[in-house]
């Protein structure tokens, strides 16, 4: 959706025109308030919070389930504010705290520092660069069985040859792809189910791009699947990233790079991934 | 005409309503039953089908709202500059252009998804395909939380805009803050609008209605304006501004000459020249207001040329006037319509249309054919009481008659020689009020002839006259034989007088009778007490087994009371009855018959005893026979069965062939069931196949 370049919508309310018709202000202004009005206001507050509960108890069905859902993040973001602002008055404990008394030399020089920390950190860095190229977000997929990629279609005049195969997930078709004769082919990879984009995260930009896919790299599950260009959860796919204005070292535009596919795209009717930089 | 009415639009929601409504929506009119064990085809229609709805609601909500809002192009360039000021045109496009976007989107969407649906092989895919569907169409509606909250507000402002008709006769009062604009307002209108004693009270436009020359007029109270340049106007002068330049109508530019509203007159007069180009096209006139406080003739010169100079150059007339006083408000208001009006004429002569109408107006004066003058007629009466004063002239009040009311004093002072007509209402007082004196309608008969007004009308019956068929001489033949009678009588009680009837009954007797008849007429009286509202059976009919049931009445002592207290002789009757009520039997038969013998049989020997015995039983058995052995004439329905074991089958089975059906709702119910459905039994028995079992 393309936003224009303006300021967030302005409040009408703020405008300092008062329209003709506001009869409760012009009442107000007239003859003015009850004298309890702004006790009754007070209290009507106070007793909200019980009305809310009661409420909450009562009420039943689908009406009760959103109505308890939205009291329930309300109550959490109450909950958070007052955490913020106990934060201020609780006392922490003192991670590079000095000990009290005399401390042995060869322990002076590692006050207040965690050493361990650091060297976990270093261990961690050094396992990540030995792992490889292929360390990917999703290490481990469910494989998928042949049966349930593959739904058996049944051909001939009397229907009882079985040797045609419809894929049953989303695969990646190239643009310029043609069908083969009914006779030779074995696969069927239907429209419906052809994608030809994605939505790819940038983990660092931590921003969602809608990208065009070049190829499907590799199926973890099988090389077959590879080949059809089937995409499952954890696929590894081609994307174009051009738009994105991402440079090599050496300062060529890169415009094509690899992207992992985090979600399962034949039950959410679309692709999501993380690109592998 | 396009009326103006922005109270219309349907309130906005919420995006999260928006969501919430849209959902509930989906829940309440989809089918919600649906199990694996379906066909996959079904499957898919199922959650196709939840897709395919809640895609219509959101449309159907979000088309409501971008045809609601009206159109900046299509409305009167008025509005659409106002709501230009007040709520920015850019946004208000800009949100309008979202949600429309907002609704395509969603609609390629759920294709998206209804398509990909198709290929659904198992429940949970197309379940988890409805879901994610759902789910991105409510995260487009909820991007759209600002558009709404801004639409809503938007709404809620459009709808207290006064209803200006941008076409009608208008009058557009402005000039500077505080110079006495709302107060002329209220003069002339009934708007009530704030008049306060400081600058802009009056923060928004304000119209009001008056009627001058039995037409509806609109008069606009509009904000006071600053003289500095357009683009430093913020948004309550830009109203002012805008209603200048966009309606056509007749400007009152107010001008304070006792500066109490803080400006100057050479300000005042400053601000005119300003936004004269706004006066351009309109019918203008400068009312001097305030004059209460500095007159205008008493004005210093200076600034008194300078007011009038400013009348003379714009060539617009000037008007002195005074809220306070009311001093000239009638007669700004009076020359300020009138301009308008034949402004507005004269454009209509001008223009193109006018012929139309003109085609249809024509007078005609037809040609004198002689000397004669033919005046208009007037009534001598009226003549008359014209001469009087009575009628014609403006202030004539009908002198109203005031009979029978109690004398007042205006009666008193009121015109003594009034000659007033006499009127039904004051006769019947003259003859003593309401019901007793009745208005005779006769005399106000038209009739050729007044002496038949009060003539009788005779009753006419079948077409002939009542009044031919009576005997003129009937009251005296009446009287006649009346008195005749009269004679007769007196003649007949003078004849009889002192005599009884004789009587061959002895004193005894009479008393006897009397006492017959008294108890006759208490019997009769019981009778008639004991009557209920049922037909008598007569006996004939219901044969003594009725009265049997009545034991007291057959007790034997009751009968013999009874017959005693009515002086029968009643020992007798009672024996006889006593005899008759003993059951016959068939020994007594014998005995009353034969007189057999009771054999003797002590001095039998064992053989003898034996036969004896023998003998008796053979003759018991034979009277059974002999009394079988009559005719016995039986029911036709027992006719042809042999014996008792036969006769209760036959029974049997009638009673059952005649007992019938008799449903839930008793002897009226005449259903017939049917033991086995075909429907309900044939056929596939599957997981949803079937309605009904």
């Amino acid at each position: 959706m393309s936003h224009l370049a303006l300021p967030p919508f302005p409040h009408p309310a703020k405008l300092r025109t008062t329209p003709q018709h506001e009869h409760m202000e012009r009442h107000r202004k007239l003859h003015g308030r009850r004298m309890d009005a702004e006790e009754r206001e007070r209290k009507k507050e106070a007793r909200s919070v019980h009305k809310k509960a009661q409420f909450a108890q009562k009420v039943t069905g689908i009406r009760a389930k959103l109505y308890n859902e939205k009291r329930f993040k309300e109550k959490a973001a109450m909950r958070k504010t007052i955490a913020e602002h106990n934060e201020r008055g609780n006392k922490h404990a003192n991670d590079d705290a000095v000990a009290d008394g005399a401390v042995p030399a060869y322990l002076l020089d590692r006050e207040g520092v965690s050493r361990a920390k650091v060297l976990s950190n270093t261990v961690k860095q050094k396992r990540k660069e030995k792992a490889g190229k292929w360390d990917v977000p999703i290490p481990k997929v469910k494989p998928v069985a042949d049966d349930e990629m593959f739904k058996v279609l049944k051909t001939g005049t009397k229907r009882n040859k079985a040797w045609k195969r419809m894929v049953t997930k989303v695969t990646f078709v190239g643009d310029n792809y043609t069908r083969k004769a009914p006779k030779y082919e074995r696969f069927i990879r239907p429209t419906g189910l052809r994608f030809k984009k994605a939505h790819i995260t940038h983990p660092e930009l931590k921003a969602t791009f809608h990208l065009d896919i070049i190829g499907v790299k590799k199926n973890p599950s099988s090389t077959l699947y590879t080949n059809l260009g089937v995409i499952t959860k954890g696929t590894v796919i081609e994307v174009n990233v051009s738009d994105l204005g991402l440079v090599t070292t050496s300062g060529k535009v890169v415009w094509g790079k690899f992207a992992q596919v985090t979600n399962n795209p034949e039950l959410d009717g679309c692709i999501n991934g993380v690109l592998l930089v | 005409m396009v009326v103006y009415n922005f109270k219309k639009i349907a309130a906005v929601p919420t995006a999260g309503d928006m969501v919430d409504i849209v959902l509930t929506r989906t829940q309440r009119k989809t089918p919600t039953v649906v199990h694996p064990g379906y066909k996959i085809s079904r499957i898919r229609s199922f959650y196709m089908r939840k897709v395919k709805f809640t895609q219509q609601t959101i449309q159907e909500r979000l088309g409501g709202i971008v045809e609601d809002f009206p159109r900046l192009n299509d409305i009167h360039p008025f509005y659409a500059d106002l709501m230009n000021i007040l709520y920015d045109r850019d946004h208000y496009k800009l949100a309008l252009g979202q949600i429309n976007t907002a609704k395509g989107l969603i609609d390629s969407l759920a294709r998206d998804y209804i398509r990909l649906l198709k290929y659904g092989d198992s429940l949970y895919r197309c379940k988890q395909l409805k879901r994610a569907a759902l789910g991105r169409m409510c995260t487009i509606i909820k991007r759209q939380k600002a558009a709404f909250a801004y639409l809503e507000e938007v709404r809620k402002h459009l709808s207290r805009l006064p209803a200006l008709d941008p076409h009608t006769r208008t009058l557009l009062v402005t000039g500077y803050p505080n110079v006495g604009k709302s107060s002329f307002m209220n003069k002339v209108t009934r708007a009530n609008v704030d008049v306060q004693p400081y600058a802009f009270t009056t923060k928004s436009l304000f119209v009001g209605h008056m009627d001058h020359r039995y037409l509806r007029w609109q008069v606009i109270d509009t904000p006071g304006i600053l003289d500095h340049p357009l683009e430093q106007r913020n948004t309550i002068e830009m109203q002012s501004v805008t209603a200048l330049a966009h309606l056509q109508c007749a400007v009152l530019y107010f001008i304070d000459i006792s500066e109490q509203c803080g400006f100057t007159v050479a300000q005042q007069v400053g601000l005119f020249k300003s936004i004269k180009p706004l006066f351009a096209n309109k019918q203008l006139v400068i009312v001097v207001n305030k004059v209460d406080q500095q007159p205008f003739e008493t004005l210093d010169p200076e600034k008194k040329a300078m007011v009038e100079e400013l009348g003379k150059s714009s060539n617009c007339e000037l008007m002195t006037m005074s809220n306070v006083t009311e001093e000239g408000v009638m007669d700004v208001k009076s020359r300020a319509c009138d301009k308008l009006l034949q402004a507005r004429v004269d454009q209509r002569v001008v223009g193109k249309k006018v012929n139309d109408v003109m085609n249809r107006l024509q007078v005609f004066q037809p040609q004198a054919r002689d000397g004669e003058v033919r005046e208009a007629f007037i009534p001598d009466s009226v003549r008359e009481a014209k001469a009087r004063g009575e009628i014609g002239s403006k202030d004539h009040k009908p002198k109203m008659g005031r009979g029978g009311y109690a004398v007042t004093t205006d009666d008193v002072n009121g015109d003594v020689n009034m000659e007033r007509r006499k009127t039904e209402r004051d006769i019947m007082w003259e003859m003593g009020g309401p019901g007793v004196y009745s208005m005779d309608y006769r005399k106000n008969y038209l009739l050729n002839n007044d002496d038949y007004k009060f003539d009788v009308i005779p009753e006419i019956m079948d077409g002939k006259n009542i009044a031919d068929f009576v005997d003129p001489d009937i009251e005296l033949k009446l009287a006649a034989l009346e008195e005749e009678e009269d004679a007769r009588i007196a003649e007949k009680e003078a004849a009889g007088m002192g005599e009884e009837e004789e009587s061959d009954l002895d004193s005894d007797e009479e008393a006897a009778v009397k006492a017959i008849r008294e108890k006759k007429a208490i019997l009769r009286q019981k009778k008639q007490d004991n009557r209920k509202n049922t037909a008598v059976m007569p006996r004939s009919v219901r044969g003594r087994k009725k009265d049997k049931h009545d034991n007291a009445m057959l007790d034997k002592n009751n009968v013999k009371k009874t017959l005693e207290s009515l002086g029968v002789e009643a020992d007798g009757i009672v024996e006889r009855g006593r005899e008759r009520g003993r059951k016959r039997s068939r020994k007594d038969a014998d005995e009353d018959g034969m007189d057999v013998e009771p054999v003797d049989t002590s001095g039998m020997s064992n053989k003898e005893l034996k036969r004896h015995k023998r003998e008796e039983k053979s003759k018991e058995r034979r009277s059974v026979s002999i009394a079988r052995s009559h005719s016995k004439v039986r029911e036709p329905s027992q006719q042809g069965l042999k014996d008792d074991a036969m006769k209760k089958v036959a029974t049997k089975k009638d009673m059952l062939s005649k007992r019938r059906f008799e449903g839930m709702s008793g002897e009226g119910d005449q259903r017939k069931t049917v033991h086995l459905v075909k429907w309900m039994n044939t056929g596939k028995k599957r997981n949803g196949t079937h309605n009904k079992r």
